[in-house]
C-alpha cells in the first residue's frame, strides 16, 4: 500500500527486535561461512543450503517468459541471536533461523514479485511464476548467463560471531549493567538489549550478475531509567557496526552504559522548553538523523519517478546554503549503513547528494535509476527476501566544514543546544519533518545552560538547509534504524556540529 | 503433518530434549498485495510462508528460538538450540507457561470468501480508488493506490495441555494522492482495513478523504506562538492514546517506568474519559480468542470516569505483580516473544456531534495531522508537532501547519473538557473527536 511512512529512531525495544529480526533465507557456502559449521555440542549452525547456477538461471528464464526486460533472485539466510538483560536479569534469549528466496520481474513501470520460504527448483520456478504475472509480452529481454565475480569487501571481521561462545556475549552485557549502576544512585533500572546476525546473500539476474557474500552485524543498546526531582527519564545509548565480535574491543561496553546512565540522570533537572522560533546548535554525530529525514528521504528518487518528490526538477540547481555538502557513502568500512553492494547487487560507493549547496544526485535503485535516466547509485535495499529492493540510504551524513564547534556555540547568543535526538519522520512530498530531542538545553550568552524536556523540533527541508550557516569540523556517526514503506534497515546517520538559523521549536511554555 | 500435530509433537520433543516446559507457536500466512499507479499495476506481490517460535523453560530460565526452515531436521536442530540457550538466561521463579484452557469466542475472523474474490476484481477496486480521488481539479498527482490481503492461522501448544488454534483475514486498500499550487505541494492519503472483504468502505468514500485531506490544507498559515484549545480528530487519537497504552503495561508499571504507575484506583483525568481494551469484538482488527500465549481474551476497562481501574498483563508479568494474567500477551508472529499489548484499545463515546465541539471553540486548532512519539510513558511528557485547521468563533478560518504544541498528560487528560460521539470501532486503536482545554501551541 502506498501510505508513505518514515520514520528514524524510538522504536521500543521489542518492536525493533521484531522488525530487526524479519528475515532470510537461503544458500551458499561462502568460505567464510563454513565457520559457522563449528559450534560445540549442538548440532551445526545452519543446513548449508546450495542452490546450483543451472536453477537460478532456469528461475530467470522462467520469470522473463511472458515478457519483461529485467529479473533477479534474491536468496537469503539469516542466523540470529538477541538477548536480553533487564532488571539485572537474563530474562531470554532468542536464537532464530530465517531463509528464504524473492524473485522479481521489472517489465516498463511494473514490478511483479514472490517470495518463498522454501528453497528448491521447484519453489523458485513457482515464485517466478507468480512474479512474471505483470510482464508485458511486447518488450522482453533474452537472460544472460550469469557468472560469478568478486567485489571489494568493505566489512572485515576478526573474531567471526558463529565462533562466539554465548558466556562472552553475556559477559559485555553483565560489564554495561554494572557499569551503568555504579555511575549513580538515581539509576533505578537498567536494560541492555543484545543482537547479533550474520546474513548470507546470493544475487542472481537476467543481466549475468551472480554474487554472494555474508554479512555479520551486531546492536548493542543500553536504556537506563532514571528517577529523582520528581520525574523520571529514560536514557539510551547505541552501538552498532558490521563487524565480529571484536566491535568490543574497539569500544567498552561500559563507556555506552555510562553514556546512557548520564543522560538519565542529567536530564532530571530539565525544565520546560520555551515554544517558537529559535536558533538551533546540534551537537555532533546522530543528529545527522535530521538529514537523514528532511533531506535524504526526499532525495530518494523513487517519489522523483512519480514527480512527487519535495525535490523533483531540482536537479542542479542550488538547494541550501554555501556551506552545506550531503554525502550518502555505504563504503565506509564496517559501519553500520556500509554493505559490499546493495540488495540488489549494485556496488557500493561515495555518492555526493548536495554539493556546497548544489544537488548532484538522487539515490536510486535499478527501477528508479530506470525510470529518471540516473547511474544506479548502490541503494537498493531490502529488509529481507520477503520485500522488494526500494531506494534507501546507507550511512548519511553533512560532511565536515570549517568551524569550530565552540566557535558555533559561542557566536550563538540565543536558542537551542541540541545534544541528541530520540528520531524524526518525514513527509517525503511536502518535506515537512518533525524530530523529538532526547536531551537539549538552553543557548543563553552563547553559553549551554539548562537542560529543557523533550522539545519538538518541526520544519520545510528546503528551508532547514538554507538555513545552516555553521558547519564544524568534528564530524561523527550514530547508529540507527530506518523505516520506509514498511521496511526497516540499518542506517548510520552523521554530521559535525551544525547551526540552524530559525527552527520551530515546540515546547509546553511561552518564552519568557 | 497435520499441523496441530505437528505442534504437539514438538512440545514432547522439547522436553526430551532436556526442558521443563515447552510451547510451540506455528504460524502459517498467504500474503497479496496490488499497487497502482496512474491507472497502471504498478507492482504485484503475492507469497505464503510459515514458521515456528519455539520458548522453553529449563530450571526456571527461559529461551526461545525459531526457524522458517519445517523440515524435521531444522526444527530439531532450532528448538534444541533454545533448550541450550536456556542455560544461559537466569532462573527466576515467576517464569511460568498458562493453563489457562478456555477460549474466548470471537465472531467474524475469517472471512472465506477472501480468497475467492478474483484478482482483476481487487486490481479494479485499486484503480478506482486513484481514479475517483484524482477527479478533484486541485488533485495533480498520485503517489499510488493499492490493495491487500494477508490470511493467517496460528496453533499454539504447550506443555500445560493447552492446544488451541484460530485463522484470521485481513483486506485493505486505499489511496495516496498530491495537490499542487504553484511551488506548494499538499499530500492526502486514506485507506481501510477490515476483517471482510464485504465490509470494506466504497472507494468514493476512501478516495473522497485522501482528496480532501491534500487540498484542504493548502494555502496554510502560521499562527502566533499561543495558548489555545485543540480538537483532536479521530486520526490522531493515538497522540494520546499511545502514551496511555504504553505506561498501563504491568511490567512497565513493576520497573516503575510508567507515569501511571502509582495511580491505579485514583483520578488520572477528566471524568469523560473512559478507556477500553476489548480482545473480544465481533469482526474486530485487534480481537483475537487467545493472546499471543493462549490465554483467553477479555474486555477490560483501563480508565473508566476518570479514574485508573487496570493495567495489562501477560502470565509472567501478571505472576509477578501477584496477579491474574488479562489475556494482553502480545505476538506480532513466531518470530516475536511475548510481550504486552492491547487489542481493540479505545476511547469510549462522548455524546456532542463532533460539529457541535467545533461550533462552540472560540479560539483553537482542530487537530487532523499530529507527529512525533506521543506522550513519553517514562514521565508524561508531551510534544509533538501539529497541522490541521484554525477555528475562530466556532468556525473554520484557514489551514494551519508546521506548528508544535506541548504539555504533560495529566495536564492534558484533565482539560479534556467535551468528548464527541463519533467513535469509530472498525478501527482497532481510536477515540472519538474530543477538546483539550488551553494548550501551549508554538509558531511565530
Amino acid at each position: 500500500m502506498s501510505m508513505k511512512r518514515y520514520f528514524v529512531g524510538d522504536i521500543p525495544r521489542r518492536k525493533f527486535l521484531e522488525l530487526s529480526l524479519k528475515g532470510g533465507a537461503v544458500l551458499v557456502a561462502a568460505p567464510s561461512m563454513m565457520s559457522l559449521l563449528s559450534c560445540k555440542g549442538i548440532p551445526p549452525e545452519k543446513e548449508v543450503l546450495t542452490v546450483g547456477k543451472d536453477i537460478l538461471d532456469k528461475t530467470i528464464s522462467k520469470a522473463l517468459e511472458k515478457g519483461g526486460e529485467f529479473a533477479d533472485v534474491y536468496m537469503e539466510h539469516r542466523i540470529s541471536r538477541e538477548i536480553l538483560l533487564e532488571e539485572n536479569k537474563f530474562k531470554s534469549g532468542v536464537y532464530g533461523i530465517s531463509q528464504g528466496a524473492g524473485v522479481r520481474v521489472i517489465s516498463g513501470d511494473k514490478t511483479g514479485f514472490a517470495y518463498t520460504d522454501e528453497v528448491t527448483e521447484e519453489k523458485l520456478l513457482n515464485a517466478a511464476q507468480v512474479a512474471s504475472y505483470v510482464a508485458d509480452e511486447s518488450k522482453s529481454v533474452q537472460p544472460i548467463n550469469i557468472e560469478s565475480e568478486e567485489r571489494p569487501s568493505y566489512i572485515t571481521v576478526e573474531v567471526p560471531l558463529g565462533e562466539v561462545a554465548d558466556q562472552k556475549r553475556l559477559d559485555v552485557m553483565n560489564r554495561a549493567n554494572q557499569a551503568a549502576l555504579d555511575y549513580d544512585p538515581k539509576i533505578k533500572m537498567v536494560s541492555v538489549s543484545y543482537y547479533d546476525e550474520v546474513r548470507g546473500r546470493t544475487i542472481a539476474n537476467s543481466q549475468g550478475l551472480y554474487l554472494s557474500d555474508e554479512l555479520p552485524l551486531m546492536f548493542f543498546i543500553v536504556q537506563t531509567l532514571g528517577a529523582g526531582n520528581n520525574t523520571r527519564h529514560m536514557g539510551r545509548e547505541r552501538l552498532s557496526k558490521h563487524m565480529g565480535f571484536e566491535m568490543f574491543d574497539q569500544y567498552k561496553p561500559e563507556d555506552v552504559a555510562r553514556k546512557a546512565a548520564r543522560e538519565s540522570v542529567d536530564m532530571l533537572e530539565a525544565e520546560d522548553c520555551p515554544a517558537g522560533m529559535m536558533d538551533v546548535v546540534m551537537q555532533n554525530g546522530w543528529g545527522g538523523v535530521l538529514v537523514h529525514e528532511a533531506v535524504g528521504h526526499p532525495l530518494e528518487a523513487d517519489n522523483i519517478a512519480k514527480k512527487i518528490g519535495a525535490f523533483t526538477g531540482k536537479l542542479g540547481q542550488k538547494v541550501a546554503s554555501d556551506v552545506f555538502t550531503m554525502v550518502d557513502d555505504g563504503s565506509i568500512p564496517n559501519m553500520r549503513g556500509t554493505t559490499n553492494f546493495d540488495d540488489e547487487g549494485t556496488q557500493m560507493k561515495r555518492n555526493v547528494l548536495i554539493n556546497n549547496g548544489v544537488l548532484e544526485k538522487y539515490l536510486t535503485d535499478i527501477l528508479s535509476g530506470k525510470q529518471i535516466s540516473m547511474e544506479r547509485t548502490g541503494n537498493g535495499r531490502r529488509q529481507t527476501f520477503r520485500h522488494i529492493p526500494i531506494p534507501r540510504m546507507t550511512n548519511t551524513f553533512i560532511d565536515k566544514g570549517s568551524d569550530k564547534p565552540e566557535d558555533i556555540l559561542s557566536s550563538t547568543k540565543q536558542g537551542l543546544y541540541v545534544q541528541s535526538l530520540s528520531g524524526g519522520s518525514v513527509n517525503p512530498t511536502t518535506g515537512v519533518f518533525n524530530f523529538t530531542c532526547r536531551e537539549a538545553y538552553l543557548i543563553e550568552d552563547g553559553k549551554k545552560t539548562v537542560p529543557v524536556k523533550g522539545a519538538t523540533l518541526i520544519g520545510n527541508c528546503i528551508d532547514i538547509i538554507s538555513n545552516i550557516d555553521a558547519v564544524g569540523d568534528d564530524l561523527a556517526f550514530g547508529p540507527g534504524i530506518c523505516g520506509k514503506g514498511g521496511q526497516a534497515c540499518e542506517v548510520s546517520a552523521g554530521q559535525p556540529t551544525v547551526r540552524i538559523r530559525r527552527i520551530n521549536v515546540g515546547g509546553s511554555r511561552a518564552r519568557s | 503433518m497435520e499441523k496441530k500435530e505437528l505442534s504437539e509433537s514438538l512440545v514432547k520433543k522439547c522436553l526430551e530434549k532436556g526442558a521443563d516446559s515447552s510451547e510451540v507457536f506455528i504460524e502459517s500466512s498467504r500474503n497479496l498485495s496490488v499497487e497502482v499507479r496512474n491507472g497502471d499495476i504498478e507492482t504485484v506481490q503475492e507469497a505464503s510462508s510459515s514458521g515456528v517460535g519455539f520458548r522453553v523453560l529449563k530450571n526456571k530460565a527461559m529461551a526461545f528460538s525459531y526457524s522458517n526452515d519445517m523440515s524435521e531436521k531444522a526444527l530439531e536442530n532450532t528448538l534444541t538450540r533454545a533448550v541450550s540457550f536456556a542455560e544461559s538466561t537466569t532462573p527466576d521463579e515467576y517464569n511460568v507457561l498458562p493453563s489457562e484452557k478456555g477460549e474466548t469466542t470471537v465472531q467474524g475472523l475469517y472471512d472465506p470468501e477472501l480468497a475467492k474474490v478474483s484478482m482483476d476484481e481487487k486490481i479494479k477496486m485499486a484503480k478506482q480508488v486513484e481514479e475517483l480521488a484524482m477527479q478533484d481539479k486541485r488533485i495533480t498527482k498520485s503517489g499510488g493506490s493499492g490493495f491487500s490481503e494477508s490470511e493467517r492461522e496460528i496453533f499454539l501448544t504447550n506443555s500445560n495441555g493447552l492446544s488451541k488454534s484460530y485463522k484470521t483475514t485481513v483486506c485493505s486498500f486505499g489511496v495516496y494522492v498530491v495537490a499542487e499550487k504553484g511551488e506548494q505541494k499538499s499530500s492526502g492519503g486514506e485507506y481501510c482495513n477490515r476483517r471482510f472483504y464485504k465490509d470494506l468502505k466504497s472507494p468514493q468514500e476512501v478516495a473522497e478523504k485522501a482528496a480532501k485531506d491534500a487540498y484542504k490544507m493548502l494555502d496554510p498559515r502560521m499562527v502566533k506562538t499561543q495558548k489555545a484549545d485543540v480538537i483532536f480528530d479521530p486520526d490522531v487519537a493515538s497522540a494520546i492514546l499511545a502514551g496511555v497504552r504504553s505506561a498501563v503495561n504491568g511490567e512497565r508499571v513493576l520497573q516503575g517506568a510508567s507515569f501511571l504507575g502509582d495511580k491505579i484506583d485514583q483520578r488520572i483525568g477528566s471524568e469523560l474519559i473512559t478507556i477500553i481494551d476489548d480482545g473480544t469484538r465481533a469482526k474486530g482488527l485487534g480481537s483475537q480468542p487467545f493472546d499471543g500465549e493462549g490465554v483467553p481474551t477479555q474486555k477490560r476497562m483501563i480508565v473508566e470516569n476518570g479514574v485508573l481501574k487496570g493495567f495489562m498483563y501477560n502470565t509472567i508479568v501478571a505472576k509477578r505483580a501477584g496477579q491474574k494474567s488479562t489475556g494482553n500477551a502480545s505476538r506480532g508472529g513466531y518470530r516475536s516473544i511475548p510481550g504486552i499489548g492491547p487489542h481493540n484499545f479505545y476511547m469510549a463515546n462522548g455524546d456532542t456531534p463532533p460539529q457541535e465541539i467545533i461550533k462552540s471553540t472560540k479560539k483553537g486548532l482542530w487537530l487532523k495531522g499530529v507527529t512525533g512519539y506521543g506522550i513519553n510513558p517514562v514521565n508524561g511528557h508531551f510534544s509533538g508537532g501539529a497541522s490541521g485547521f484554525w477555528i475562530e468563533n466556532g468556525q473554520v478560518v484557514f489551514p494551519v501547519k508546521g506548528l508544535t504544541f506541548a504539555g504533560t498528560a495529566f495536564d492534558m487528560l484533565n482539560h479534556m473538557d467535551v468528548v464527541g460521539n463519533d467513535l469509530d470501532l472498525n478501527r482497532s486503536f481510536t477515540a472519538p473527536t474530543f477538546r483539550i482545554k488551553n494548550m501551549q501551541i508554538g509558531g511565530e
